[in-house]
Parts: structure tokens; C-alpha cells; sequence
């Protein structure tokens, strides 16, 4: 579980995160979602690591979190990964990423770290481009690579930032039917979307941010109230029957 | 062949070998201006070292090597624009040189060799010093070459996915220091920037894998060495300038030998 209290986090006098506070159930599949500018991909950083806050407690599974990811990390989807696309790079390479923390100084990756890598790589039906160089993959194609590096880390929590950025329609579906079955094998899944309809689908936990908490619960209970005060009066909300 | 010309010769191609194996990581982590700023912040390392009468290599190497970190340091921990913060101290690192070497009067100073390189300048205990650099070099290329590889890619992600890049990347901007100190007598500072990135780029041009890269780069920096050297005492040339002129040439041939 994730338990985060009374966190707060400003930069400057500008304040990002005010009072949250929110517990994160293992086995979940949370999506955090909110207007641009509610603080979404702050509140993910901060989990990382990345950012560091002054007020307020992150514990994971019962421990501080700066002390939980000293030997553990999250799998991770960025919004956009920065790189460069002529990096000397293939995409088993990156898929590799995901272990690499776990393997002392001056040793090599061995060849069982390459099977787990190409397992992650086959879940996400990209073990075809293996050893395709990554400036010659898709948006589609690298998304998914990202989500194999995430699974490769074997961490119980897999956290993405907006990973339907960059993707087609069909593609979105079939990344979060296999984020389901991610879900379904024990991975918690917290993800940052504003694809309210495929979070509606597939979605068990719902946190609604913006700047401040405006709910963390069971999907079903999050009603058209708590939409309109996370996002503004100004959202519409329709009703689709299929 | 005189014994002075032998040495100059392992001195240029030393030189070449070792510049060229950072190269790669200097160009893809995009801080070959980082290489031309240390290059001209080891002028004023020099002076300090002239003034306070320390070994001039041993001193500069002191001196650029904490301003490498202090820049580094001082980007992370304030969010400075690295471009901007590395200007600010190649300014100030180039006056406070001028300075010191005017106050110094110490007119038998061959300030020249340095600014533009003379490997025929270079004595032999400065070669056993290049060879021994350019075994650390190797090794540490070989012993830390995936950190060095995740955190060329994505330093940021490096660090999420709790790749041990910290150390490295301090140990790498104390070597790269150590490499163009040392390089500054046959080199120069003006030259040495052209070496930390010409011999990458023509091997990123030959090949796509980070290894095959460093070892095309070494041998790109061999041959424009002798060549270089050749031309250079052939046709009475600054032997630098010379090899520079060269690896530009070898990169204009490797696109007509460029994958895509």
C-alpha cells in the first residue's frame, strides 16, 4: 500500500500539492486524473523519487520512502521519455534498462536478464524488434517498449504518466487490456490519464487531483459532483449507452 | 628515426586514443561544450599551478577537475541552465588566467605550446603518464559501461531505475579532466574540443552499437594521428592543427560510407 499524509509541495511561492492525503490498496488499478496543471505528474514524481517534498510522508508497504527506494524501484512510464534517436541503442537494450539497477558494478547483463527482458518484450508484443534500433520504432512500438522496461523491473507498483500519449485508438485498447492483465497477476497499477471512457472501463480506483484531493475512491462511487469539482464547471459530461 | 620524433609520434597517438574514447560518451550525454570549457578553464589551472609553483599538469588538473564538478553541482542543485553556468566559468576561469600569468612575469613560460599545442614538446615521463591515463581510461570504460551507457541514454530514468550513476558520473568528469589536462601540451586548448567529438562522429556514421563506436573512434584517432604526424613534418605544419584537419576529412569520407 501507498499511504501518503498531509503532503504538501510548492515551488517558490507557487503551491503545486496542498493537503493530500490518500492510501494507494495494493491490487489496485488507480488512475489519477484532473485538469492540466493539478499537480498529476508532481504527485508521480514525487513518488519516484525524482522530486523531493519538505512537508508531509510517503510510506510504501509500511516504509518511509526515500528508504523503500533505496532497494526497490517502481516500473515507470514517463509522458515522454527524452532521448535521443539516433542513440546507439536497440530496443532490447532499453528493455534492459529496467534491470540494469539490480546488477552490481563491473558485472555484465547475463543471458537470463536478456530472457527476462524478451519475456516483458513478448507480453507487450514487441519481441519482434528486439534488435531493431530504437530510432527506427513507432510512438506506438516505443510505448510499449517503455511498459516492457517497466514490467522487467518485477516491482509490484507500475506507475505511468499519460502512456496513451502518442498512441492510436485501436492501440490505447489493447495497452490497457494488457495493463488488466497486468492487473489481474498482481501488479498495482496507478496511471495518470484524461481518457476518462478507458478509465471507466478498466479502472478500479479512482484519485481526483487537482491541486488539492478531491476524492480517492472505488470508480463507481466517483459521481458527476466530484468530476465537476476536480475539473471545473466547465466540463460536460455525456452519457454513452453501447 | 631520431628518438624525439618517436616520442612525439606515441605522444600524438596516445593523445588521439585518449580523447577518443570519451568522445562517444561526451557526444551523446551533449556536453562536448563541456570539453571545450574545461579545455580553456585548465588555462587559468595552469597559471594557479605557475604562481603557487605546483607541477603545471598536476595543478591544472586539480583545478579544472573541481570547477567540472562545481558546474555540475551547481546545474543540478539550482536548476541553472548547464550552458549558462559553464560560460559563466569559462569567462571567468579565461580572465582569471590572464591575470595570474601577467602578475607571474614569468616571461620563460611557453604559454603558446599551450594555447595551440606541440606534441614535439612533449617529454617522455608526460608519454608514460598518457599510457598509464589511457589504461584507467579503459578500464573504467569496461568496468562501468552499462551505468555509463543507461545514464548517456537518460540520466534522469537512470536514476529512477536505481542505476548507480552518481559516482560514475563524478569519476567520468574527473577523468575527462585528467584527458584534456594532459592532452593540452600536444593538443592545445584550441584543439583539443575538436578531438572529444570529431572521432565519435565518424564512427556514428560507420556503426550503430555504442561498443563497435568506441573502438572505431580509437582507431579513427590512430590514423588521423600518423597521418597527421606525417603530413605534418612532411610539409612543415603544426602537427595538431594537422591531425584536426584530418579527422574533419575522415568525417566528410565516412558519409559515403554512412547505415542508415
Amino acid at each position: 500500500m501507498i499511504k501518503i499524509t498531509d503532503l504538501q509541495f510548492q515551488i517558490g511561492a507557487k503551491s503545486i500539492l496542498e493537503d493530500i492525503n490518500l492510501e494507494i490498496p495494493r491490487g489496485v488499478f488507480a488512475a489519477i486524473i484532473g485538469p492540466n496543471g493539478a499537480g498529476k505528474s508532481t504527485l508521480i514524481k514525487l513518488l519516484l523519487g525524482t522530486l523531493d517534498f519538505k512537508t508531509g510522508s510517503i510510506e510504501i508497504d509500511g516504509i518511509p520512502h526515500r528508504q523503500w527506494l533505496k532497494d526497490h524501484s517502481f516500473g515507470y512510464l514517463p509522458q515522454r521519455e527524452e532521448y535521443d534517436r539516433f542513440f546507439p541503442a536497440t530496443a532490447l537494450d532499453i528493455a534492459l534498462m529496467g534491470i540494469a539497477g539490480n546488477v552490481p558494478f563491473g558485472k555484465r547483463l547475463s543471458s537470463a536478464h536478456k530472457a527476462d527482458a524478451l519475456d516483458a518484450m513478448r507480453m507487450c508484443g514487441i519481441e519482434s524488434k528486439a534488435s531493431d534500433l530504437i530510432g527506427n520504432l513507432s510512438g506506438g512500438e516505443f510505448q510499449r517498449l517503455l511498459l516492457a522496461r517497466a514490467i522487467v523491473t518485477k516491482s509490484d507498483y507500475l506507475i505511468l504518466d499519460e502512456p496513451e500519449a502518442g498512441i492510436d485508438r485501436p492501440g490505447v485498447t489493447s495497452f490497457f487490456k494488457l495493463l488488466k492483465q497486468l492487473n489481474e497477476q498482481g501488479k498495482t497499477i496507478i496511471t495518470v490519464s484524461h481518457d476518462l471512457h478507458t478509465l471507466s472501463e478498466y479502472c478500479s480506483f479512482l484519485i481526483c487531483l487537482n491541486r488539492r484531493l478531491h476524492c480517492h475512491n472505488k470508480t463507481e462511487l466517483v459521481n458527476a459532483e466530484i468530476i465537476h469539482k476536480t475539473f471545473g464547471e466547465g466540463v460536460r459530461l455525456i452519457d454513452k449507452d453501447y | 628515426m631520431p628518438r624525439f620524433l618517436i616520442t612525439a609520434i606515441l605522444g600524438a597517438v596516445l593523445s588521439g586514443i585518449s580523447l577518443a574514447i570519451f568522445a562517444p560518451f561526451v557526444t551523446l550525454r551533449r556536453i562536448s561544450y563541456m570539453g571545450e570549457a574545461l579545455s580553456h578553464i585548465a588555462f587559468a589551472g595552469i597559471a594557479l599551478a605557475l604562481i603557487s609553483g605546483l607541477n603545471l599538469t598536476f595543478g591544472a588538473w586539480i583545478f579544472v577537475s573541481g570547477v567540472a564538478l562545481g558546474i555540475s553541482w551547481l546545474s543540478k542543485k539550482h536548476k541553472l541552465h548547464e550552458a549558462n553556468t559553464i560560460t559563466i566559468f569559462l569567462s571567468l576561469s579565461m580572465a582569471i588566467g590572464i591575470i595570474l600569468i601577467s602578475l607571474s612575469q614569468n616571461y620563460s613560460f611557453d604559454l603558446a605550446s599551450y594555447l595551440f599545442g606541440n606534441v614535439l614538446l612533449i617529454a617522455p615521463s608526460e608519454l608514460w603518464a598518457l599510457a598509464g591515463l589511457n589504461v584507467l581510461n579503459i578500464f573504467f570504460i569496461i568496468f562501468f559501461y552499462k551505468e555509463l551507457f543507461y545514464m548517456s541514454y537518460n540520466a534522469e530514468m537512470a536514476k529512477v531505475l536505481r542505476i548507480r550513476t552518481q559516482a560514475v558520473d563524478k569519476i567520468f568528469y574527473l577523468l575527462l579532466a585528467a584527458n584534456i589536462v594532459l592532452n593540452l601540451k600536444s593538443a592545445g586548448i584550441i584543439l583539443v574540443t575538436a578531438q572529444l567529438i570529431l572521432p565519435a562522429v565518424i564512427a556514428f556514421n560507420l556503426c550503430k552499437r555504442l561498443h563497435y563506436t568506441i573502438i572505431i573512434a580509437v582507431i579513427a584517432a590512430i590514423l588521423s594521428a600518423l597521418i597527421g604526424f606525417g603530413i605534418s613534418f612532411a610539409l612543415n605544419l603544426p602537427t595538431g592543427a594537422s591531425i584536426v584537419v584530418v579527422q574533419a576529412t575522415l568525417y566528410a569520407l565516412s558519409f559515403a560510407f554512412r547505415r542508415a
